[in-house]
């Protein structure tokens, strides 16, 4: 299979930057996750979606709006009413959950290609992002496994907290290079490092 | 300026889209009454105080919302989702 | 040892000495010093020229309410103009200038407006310049003349015109409690409140917290205040709840408890860190906020009380004991309160003489005077400061018997020898948060003031910010405040013990003292006490009034020491208590904010780019790129040596002759999906799309609800369940909402999800007479002939090993193919393609050719379908379904909107063989000189390769009708007219064989 391209390549530099000479405060990269898919129910088929989700992933989402979770290179989270991203390093998601999920329960929508997640970890990871997005990044308020959807300017992001100093943000692809280069910007502060 | 969505919480409104006036009422498709529909086009309310407003989650989960908002004072007195209850809620801290 | 340096100082660290320039003179300072304290330190008096009349001016206080030392701070080109000098901390290689002087500081010709001080009096301006002509030296013209001279005499500092390299930065933040101020009030306010594991942050505009413990020679809990306060914030840094915000101030409240500060993180810092932005904007959510923002001390109003050396009482306080620079050696202090004397006697603690005590009271309490005793000044109750003297520098004072009832003064004058002269108004506690929060501030006859209003939102006050005075008080209030604000209840422990020098904080209702000369109340407008009493003897009663036209607390310091004498002096005037004069309602920002904060990051940084799969490809191959909304798309393909217009014509040539191939992937792709998505597209579209075959795909129209054209795109059907729209660039975002809302609001009935799916695709457009071969040459899995692939046909195969989607659709006009693949396979696969072309001799085009080949085929696009054309007017009527409702179908047919006169598309063609332009009219009559009578413009142009000739879609009217006639294109802003034939807008190929193939 040929490979995919990366939309961050010519910005993407791995090593130290910025004012990493006390230390890297924070760590950039990029998931690449082999699929991303949306799923969508119908009113009142959530549960058999959250079932489907369940069955096709091995993922126990927690009740609640934006609950997620993230286990073995698979992640899930909801970001809108009724409708979830789930996430695999390995490909062939979609068509996977094209069985799981009939026409009754809801929809599938493949975005393996249309978004790119960029991790931010590290000690500073709250304080850059929160650069960027008005949302309260602090553990209480956004524990580990959940999602938010929110944007900067013209930036969509669904942002999944995969750790407690870790955040995988969804973006658009062909924001992606753009909002990258932002967010090393706002990084230099603290030092980063891309792997 | 606020707005409380009900999946994703209390946000700043950058985040909204104002969607118009909530009191419309679109005429049945196949309408040939055209006052409703001109009514419906074009007539918006402007009360000093309490409004009923769409707005859209836009930079969020992107629900359309049903908001009473005072335009005198921008307080905000109800939020719903405007295709009704949908969905698990956020539960709200009182704090702000 | 600088001249003015003393022994005492907490502030400032004696063994490190920094060096800066002031006006180009080298001076030194010491680590803490601001720029005030420096060259206060180093006996320079003089530090602007004021606004109106360049009047000498220094310092009048040592803090943010600083009227009169503005400075300008050099960062190399770039000037920031306007920064008080008492809030600038001083580091190697600072250089600060002075504002508002010709040709220098000390000697400045404009002194002279002194002498014509009446000319300048307050609405000088409106009277002189505003209206007809009256005389040779009025009006609006007189103006236009004098304009030149005026602003560069009068005025702040300059603005730079040198783009800013600095990083300006915004950072959301949220907390439980905000506390703003860390006077004891404010710190003992975050203590409690963090000691209930609230999140907390401690905002303090100074660079070091503490506030008024910092400089007040109090003891608090057995330590000196300062120590007492450097323990408080050690106690707060262990906390791990607690954001401490030095350098911040707060400087907006607004709705929802969310509130704006901007913190200095480097102007203090020679070199910044790498990365660290200059400002910070934090934009802060609080749960609860403490506002305990203290007072400012006010001037009294008196003859010459602007001369340089007249000083705020407190202020000199704090230079001493702060900053270890004494003020004058020869100290005098006038005030109308208690509150004085303890500057006073730390001035005299700290060295100086303290040669009399004029105070505007006939009597003292027996404390008082005790403390007055110690200063060892000659005591003057009930007299009155009513002349200083000295120039750059004060030398002396006159003082006068003053009746406090009667505001009368008697007795021969008296001339003392001074070199500085403290000054007391009382305090104004600084509500200006509060007042933007809501309420209006209400009075207190006893405090003189202006106390904080009750709250609209959620905030508690503490310390001299509700108008309690001392420091026990505050200490009691700021704790209960941070308990409140942390929804604590109250503890047993006992609360720290204060010693402090007694006094009573009720002033005297004694502001201004009417003697002969001129008396200021704004000191950075140059308002003085008769141009309000001018005001208003010419009519001017309300407050909001008096402001504009006396233009009264309207500078940069926002009046906050001008404020209440103001009113007062107004109040008198108009025979009316203050209240009934009323305070105008502060707004944000509290002080000055630096535009490049507002921006932040958006400062030159981020406009967020929009790139397609292939951009890379594109700019690596010579594609000049362009910007369209924010995607970035290549406009040409240029060869070296080629115009714009000659790559375009090459390309589009090529194209019709042979093949090319266009990146597409910007085009709007909405995934519909569900049950009811065939229904809900039939509703949206005006045609309809329930018949069109699953593998089909058919163009689309869509009208807004009022009628008028709103998008057109082809949608693709993919499953039963399962279709792709496509939109146009430019409106995709707007389509995507506008079906969101009709799901959401209208029809939440419909079963049909819609996702954005534009980044999902890479797509590639070939076309022209090799196309086909080109594809088959490279596609696998499925062929690509005609029965296989039909007009708007849709196959799946691979291209070198990757999924594509196939559509045979054309916009060009040529027998056309739209190739998708996923996103991340783009470039491969248009390299395939590409490479497999290169045989057929196959071009990459661009947008210009695009748009030519379009023009020449009479497809519209965003420039047609502009908010105000229907789908008659574009020729689009065979696309409006008469078998079922759509959006926009019951109002499309108005009378406005099927009127024969309205603009309808057609085709233009120059018949003088120069290029047309967008924009430019259409004529009837030859008139170049005088063109007139518009019947409509162009909205695309270009030179047609196809037809060897300069063509134009236009909007016309009567459209059709005018077919074969001539008329003429007028352009005067590009100075073009000639003859154009009207068409059919259908130039090339009408019956569309070439796509049909
Ligand atoms: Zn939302």
């Amino acid at each position: 299979m040929v490979e995919r391209l990366s939309p961050l390549e010519p910005d993407f530099h791995p090593g130290s930057h910025g004012n990493f000479e006390h230390g890297v405060d924070v760590i950039l990269t990029e998931t690449r996750p082999g699929s991303i898919v949306q799923l969508a129910a119908w009113p009142g088929e959530e549960k058999k979606l959250i079932a489907a989700i369940r069955a096709v992933t091995g993922l126990a989402l927690p009740d609640g709006a934006g609950g997620g979770i993230s286990s073995g290179g698979k992640s899930v989270f909801g970001f809108a009413p009724g409708k979830f991203t789930v996430a695999d390093d390995a490909e062939g998601l979609a068509e996977a959950f094209a069985k799981a999920v009939g026409p009754a329960i809801g929809t599938v929508t493949d975005l393996s290609h249309g978004r790119t997640v960029i991790r931010i970890a590290g000690p500073k990871a709250e304080w850059v992002l929160a650069k960027f997005f008005a949302i309260d990044f602090a553990l209480p308020a956004f524990p580990v496994g959940s999602g938010r959807s929110t944007a900067h300017h013209d930036v969509f992001a669904q942002i999944h907290r995969s750790g407690t100093d870790q955040f995988d943000i969804h973006v658009f692809r062909s924001f992606a290079r753009s909002f990258w280069k932002a967010l090393c910007h706002a990084s230099e502060e603290v030092g980063y490092e891309v792997q | 300026m606020l707005i409380t969505c009900p999946y994703c919480g209390p946000r700043d409104v950058i985040e909204f889209t104002y969607q118009g006036d909530g009191n419309r009422e679109r005429p049945e498709p196949a309408s040939q009454n055209f006052e409703a529909w001109n009514a419906y086009v074009y007539d918006r309310l402007n009360p000093a105080g309490d409004h009923n407003e769409i707005w859209q989650h836009s930079g969020g989960c992107r629900s359309h919302l049903r908001v009473v908002r005072n335009t005198l004072t921008h307080e905000i007195s109800s939020v719903a989702f405007a295709r009704g209850d949908h969905g698990p809620r956020r539960k709200m801290e009182g704090k702000s | 040892m600088s001249p003015r340096r003393i022994e005492t100082g907490n502030r400032i660290d004696r063994l490190k000495t920094i060096r800066f320039t002031f006006d180009g003179a080298a001076y030194t300072g010491h680590a803490g010093d601001t720029l005030a304290s420096a060259l206060l330190a180093n006996g320079v008096t003089l530090f602007g020229r004021s606004f109106k009349y360049h009047r000498p001016r220094g310092l009048l206080s040592a803090g943010v309410e600083e009227p009169n030392a503005l400075v300008t701070v050099l960062r190399g080109d770039v000037r920031e103009p306007n920064i008080a000098a008492t809030m600038v901390e001083i580091h190697d290689g600072l250089v600060a200038i002075s504002q508002n002087r010709f040709p220098s500081l000390s000697w400045d010709i404009n002194a002279v407006n002194q002498l014509g001080g009446k000319i300048l009096s307050a609405g000088f301006y409106y009277k002189t310049f505003m209206g007809p002509v009256i005389g040779p030296f009025k009006g609006t013209r007189f103006w236009m003349f004098c304009e030149h001279f005026i602003r560069r005499a009068a005025g702040l500092g300059r603005a730079g015109s040198a783009a800013d390299p600095a990083r300006y930065e915004r950072m959301n933040a949220f907390c439980d409690v905000l506390v703003v101020g860390s006077g004891p009030a404010g710190l003992m306010a975050a203590k409690a409140a963090a000691d209930q594991g609230a999140r907390v942050i401690l905002a303090e505009l100074d660079p070091r917290f503490g506030g008024s413990a910092n400089w007040s020679d109090e003891t608090i809990d057995g330590l000196p205040s300062a120590d007492w306060a450097r323990r408080a914030v050690k106690q707060l840094e262990g906390h791990d709840n607690v954001r401490l915000l030095p350098r911040t101030t707060v400087w907006g409240y607004y709705d929802n408890n969310t509130l704006a500060a901007l913190e200095r993180v480097s102007d203090h810092k020679e070199n910044p860190g790498k990365g660290e932005p200059l400002h910070r904007y934090w934009a802060i959510r609080a749960g609860s906020v403490v506002l305990a923002t203290g007072a400012f001390e006010r001037p009294l109003v008196f003859p010459g009380n602007d001369r340089p050396g007249v000083m705020l009482a407190h202020a000199a306080e704090r230079y001493a004991n702060e900053f270890g620079v004494l003020p004058g050696d020869k100290v005098a202090l006038f005030t109308n309160n208690d509150s004085a004397y303890r500057s006073a006697l730390a001035l005299k603690k700290a060295g100086a003489q303290i040669v009399a005590i004029a105070d505007v009271r006939p009597e003292l309490s027996g404390d008082v005077r005790k403390l007055a005793e110690e200063t060892e000044a000659e005591i003057l109750t009930g007299h009155a400061v009513i002349a200083t003297e000295g120039g750059r520098a004060l030398t002396g004072l006159k003082l006068q018997r003053f009746d406090m009832a009667n505001g009368g003064l008697t007795g021969d004058a008296r001339s003392i020898h001074a070199d500085c002269l403290l000054m007391s108004g009382g305090w104004s506690p600084t509500i200006h948060l509060a007042s933007q929060a809501g309420a209006r501030a209400e009075w207190s006859p006893a405090r003189q003031a202006f106390l904080p209003p009750q709250p609209t939102q959620k905030w508690i006050g503490a310390g001299a910010f509700t108008g309690s005075f001392s420091t026990a008080e505050a200490i009691a209030e700021g704790r209960a405040a941070g308990l409140a604000a942390a929804g604590g209840s109250s503890t047993p422990t006992a609360l720290p013990s204060v010693e402090a020098a007694p006094g009573d904080p009720d002033p005297a209702p004694v502001f201004e003292i009417r003697a002969k000369g001129k008396s200021f109340v704004d000191f950075q407008h140059d308002v003085t006490a008769e141009d309000v009493r001018l005001a208003h003897r010419e009519g001017f009663v309300s407050v909001e009034h008096l402001k504009r036209y006396t233009t009264l607390g309207m500078a940069t310091d926002q009046g906050k020491s001008s404020n209440v004498p103001g009113l007062s002096i107004m109040a008198e005037a108009l025979g009316k208590p203050i209240p009934e004069v009323g305070t105008t309602r502060f707004r944000p920002p509290f002080a000055p904010v630096s535009i490049g904060s507002l921006a932040a990051e958006r400062f030159g940084d981020l406009k967020p780019e929009r790139l397609t799969p292939m951009h890379d490809w594109h700019v690596d191959n010579g594609a000049t790129m362009y910007s369209a909304g924010l995607w970035y798309r290549p406009m040409i393909y240029g060869l070296s040596g080629e115009t714009i217009e000659q790559a375009y014509v090459r390309e589009a040539r090529a194209t019709r002759e042979t093949a090319g191939i266009v990146d597409v992937s910007t085009l709007g792709k909405i995934a519909i999906q569900g049950p009811d998505a065939a229904e809900f597209l039939d509703r949206v579209y005006t045609n309809m799309f329930s018949t069109l075959a699953v593998g089909k795909a058919r163009y689309g129209l869509m009208l807004r609800e009022d009628g008028f054209a709103f998008d057109d795109g082809t949608t693709w059907r993919l499953g039963e369940q399962d279709f792709l729209m496509t939109t146009t660039t430019a409106n995709a975002g707007k389509v995507m909402q506008h079906l969101e809302y009709f799901l959401d609001v209208i029809w939440p009935e419909l079963k049909v999800h819609v996702t954005s799916v534009t980044d999902q695709w890479a797509g590639a457009a070939i076309g022209g007479p090799k196309a086909r071969q080109i594809l088959a040459a490279s596609v696998t899995g499925t062929a690509v002939d005609n029965v296989t692939l039909p007009f708007m046909g849709i196959v799946r195969g691979e291209i070198s090993g990757v999924p594509v989607m196939i559509c045979r659709l054309s916009f060009s006009g040529e027998m056309a193919f739209e190739v998708y693949c996923g996103a991340g396979y783009g470039t491969h696969v248009w390299e395939t393609l590409v490479a497999a072309g290169k045989p057929f001799g196959l071009v990459t085009y661009g947008l210009e050719a695009l748009g030519t080949m379009r023009i020449e085929k009479g497809h519209v696009t965003g420039a047609e379908i502009d908010g105000r054309t229907t789908a008659r007017d574009l020729h689009l009527d065979w696309m409006l379904s008469k078998k079922k409702p759509f959006i926009g179908s019951a109002m499309m047919d108005r009378e406005g909107l099927v009127s024969s006169d309205r603009l309808e598309l057609v085709g233009l063609m120059a018949l003088d063989n120069r290029p047309l332009n967008g924009g430019a009219h259409i004529v009837e009559e030859l008139d170049e000189a005088n063109p007139h009578g518009s019947i409509g413009h162009i909205t695309a142009c270009c030179y047609s390769p196809a037809l060897g000739k300069h063509i134009a879609l236009a909007l016309v009217k009567g459209g059709k009708a005018r077919h074969g006639t001539r008329a003429h294109v007028s352009d005067p802003l590009r100075n073009r007219f000639g003859p154009v034939e009207i068409v059919s807008n259908h130039f090339y190929d009408p019956d569309g064989s070439r796509m049909h193939g």
